[in-house]
């Protein structure tokens, strides 16, 4: 008997260390520019190389918010996602909830046909959009990339929505009709609430997607004052600071912090609010 | 009587349209647009030279992507098969052995592992590329190359050539993929019920049995949406191949590409408006029959 339960503690603890390994592994490149940017001495060259710095400094990190426009391009970024995910939220939540509740002639249509075009690389738009915006005035001009972006996530937004919607019971409604409250009373007082986890995920997804887009935010915005972090990060990479891989380091490591914040904080939601909606249709 | 109710049901809808304008008119400038004019584009010459005093040519750049065999198309097409199907095994094989291992009874710290095995997802995606880019495989400073010297071997230029591009870019995809697909097999096996398993042990079946003929059967149809929707998100994946190797003026020299950095480069670096719009709706189109293919039957009766 007690053999047995010391071969099962070997075996449990074999596994503990093999998952210790794996998440070591798994986190080396994150822990790799974490270290590199906290190191004071960069001789990044020198063999003995390890991954908690000999000494410490922020410096780099310093010279990450003096240095560039980072501040700026922070501040495009949340306004930009912050003004993103009010659009997708305002203008998803009627449509999703006509196509969840009411029946009319192309209904079912559109909601086939949306998932169908959606496939369409949004990467392989960029061309397209850029011949209908421009005439607009729209490029170079952040309504511009408000418009691309809420557009680019409007099909998501209605599908994952509407399919939460419909997990919720009609009763509930119908009842609070017969008490007096009028449509739009039904929606705000009741629909909402319930539907909290998926405009939840909805508005994390919208957001986690305009912080995180470089190409559009690039291609049609110039001058450097006018970028997100994404591009501005991007940016930096691609020109100046592949000699400064310490700075970079940094900088990538601060822009990923509020990501990682609002992901873990979040991560209750994920599961509910995409598998009830998006999976199931 | 009945003329009222019509007269109501025919508000009706109008009353629904009018709400839903708004997100079908965006969708339709940022979704719909594009792709008609994209169709219209594949049929005519437009380039750098013929920007403005571009003509219809028919079905030419279709036939050059598809039969004209040094156009690269087909290469690129092939790349991408193969890219998605290693893609595929590789992420289901790692997924499926560390959630099973992950749901072994005794493990208490479960939490903290696949904490720490999310990070790779909440990153944010471009950021984790360039990381890889610049602190792994940097010919310099790259961490690989650090261990390769210590080990007393020469600097390795990873991304230059297409056999050792194709490997590190999958490297990098399993790594940005995985905690989504352990996610989904893991909460997959939490919902089997134990009570198989033991009657199963009961009755002498082995791990690998069990395995078979339990967690198997038991978990496709709850991972099968999210398994298909990764094989789309693989095809199309673009990030990592371009950021890797491809970025202007950065080019590592190797010539992978994939269906979707082939379309992007002949519009936007060799400026082939035409041609690169025929490619991206051969794309759309084979897209399109693969989800007809394997639209869920549920989504039939939405």
């Amino acid at each position: 008997m007690s053999r047995k339960k010391l071969r099962e503690g070997l075996g449990l603890t074999a596994l503990n260390l093999l998952f210790i390994l794996i998440c070591f592994v798994t986190l080396i490149p994150i822990l790799y520019a974490l270290s590199v940017s906290l190191n004071a001495s960069n001789r990044l060259l020198s063999s003995d190389f390890s991954f908690i710095p000999k000494s410490f400094t922020l410096d780099n990190y310093l010279a990450v918010f003096t240095g560039e426009d980072i501040l700026t391009w922070l501040k495009n970024s949340i306004f930009l996602a912050g003004a993103t995910v009010a659009l997708s939220l305002l203008v998803a939540i009627p449509a999703a909830y006509c196509f969840s509740r009411r029946r009319f002639p192309g209904r079912r249509l559109i909601l086939r046909w949306l998932v169908l075009l959606n496939s369409f690389p949004a990467i392989l738009s960029m061309f397209a959009v850029y011949r209908l915006l421009r005439p607009l005035g729209l490029i170079n001009h952040r309504l511009g990339l408000l418009i691309i972006y809420t557009g680019t996530m409007a099909v998501f937004s209605l599908w994952n929505m509407k399919g939460y919607f419909d997990t919720i019971p009609v009763d509930i409604e119908e009842a609070a009709q017969i008490d007096g409250a009028g449509p739009v009373q039904v929606v705000t007082k009741i629909v909402l609430p319930l539907a909290r986890p998926s405009i939840i995920v909805t508005a994390l997804m919208v957001l986690i997607y305009v912080w995180n887009e470089y190409i559009y935010a690039t291609t049609f915005m110039t001058g450097e004052e006018n970028y997100t972090l994404a591009a501005g990060l991007y940016a930096l990479q691609a020109t100046e600071m592949s000699g400064s891989w310490p700075v970079f380091a940094a900088a990538a490591i601060t822009v990923s912090v509020p990501v990682l914040i609002i992901f873990f904080l979040c991560q209750k939601y994920m599961t509910s609010g995409l598998t009830a909606g998006g999976v199931k249709g | 009587m009945k003329e009222n109710v019509k007269k109501k049901k025919g508000r009706d809808w109008l009353f629904s349209y009018l709400w839903s304008a708004p997100s079908l008119l965006l969708i339709g400038l940022i979704v719909v647009f594009p792709i008609l004019y994209t169709a219209y584009i594949s049929l005519t010459n437009m380039s750098v030279y013929h920007w403005f005093d571009y003509s219809i040519i028919g079905l030419s750049n279709y036939a050059r992507a598809l039969f004209v065999f040094d156009s690269g198309f087909l290469g690129a097409l092939l790349a991408t098969i193969l890219w998605t199907a290693v893609n595929m095994v590789i992420q289901l094989v790692l997924a499926f052995v560390l959630a099973s291992l992950l749901n072994i009874q005794k493990l208490r710290l479960r939490k903290l592992y696949k904490t720490l095995l999310m990070f790779p997802w909440a990153m944010p995606g471009y950021v984790s590329i360039l990381l890889w880019k610049t602190g792994m495989f940097n010919t310099q400073f790259g961490l690989l190359n650090q261990w390769m010297e210590k080990l007393g071997h020469q600097a390795v230029r990873w991304l230059s050539s297409d056999v050792s591009a194709f490997i590190c870019c999958t490297v990098v995809n399993i790594w940005l993929a995985l905690p989504f697909m352990l996610m989904i097999m893991d909460g997959a096996m939490q919902s089997i019920d134990k009570s198989y398993y033991e009657s199963a042990t009961l009755d002498g079946a082995t791990w690998l049995e069990r395995t078979r003929y339990i967690t198997v059967p038991s978990i496709r149809p709850i991972i099968a949406p999210a398994v298909i929707i990764t094989v789309f998100t693989t095809f199309k994946q673009f990030d990592v191949i371009y950021l890797l190797t491809q970025q202007m003026g950065a080019k590592t020299g190797s010539g992978l590409h994939t269906i979707l950095t082939y379309a992007y480069e002949n519009a936007f670096i060799t400026n082939n408006y035409g041609y690169s719009s025929a490619i991206s709706i051969i794309i759309f189109v084979l897209l399109i029959l693969f989800s007809i293919r394997y639209q869920s039957p549920e989504e039939g009766s939405a």
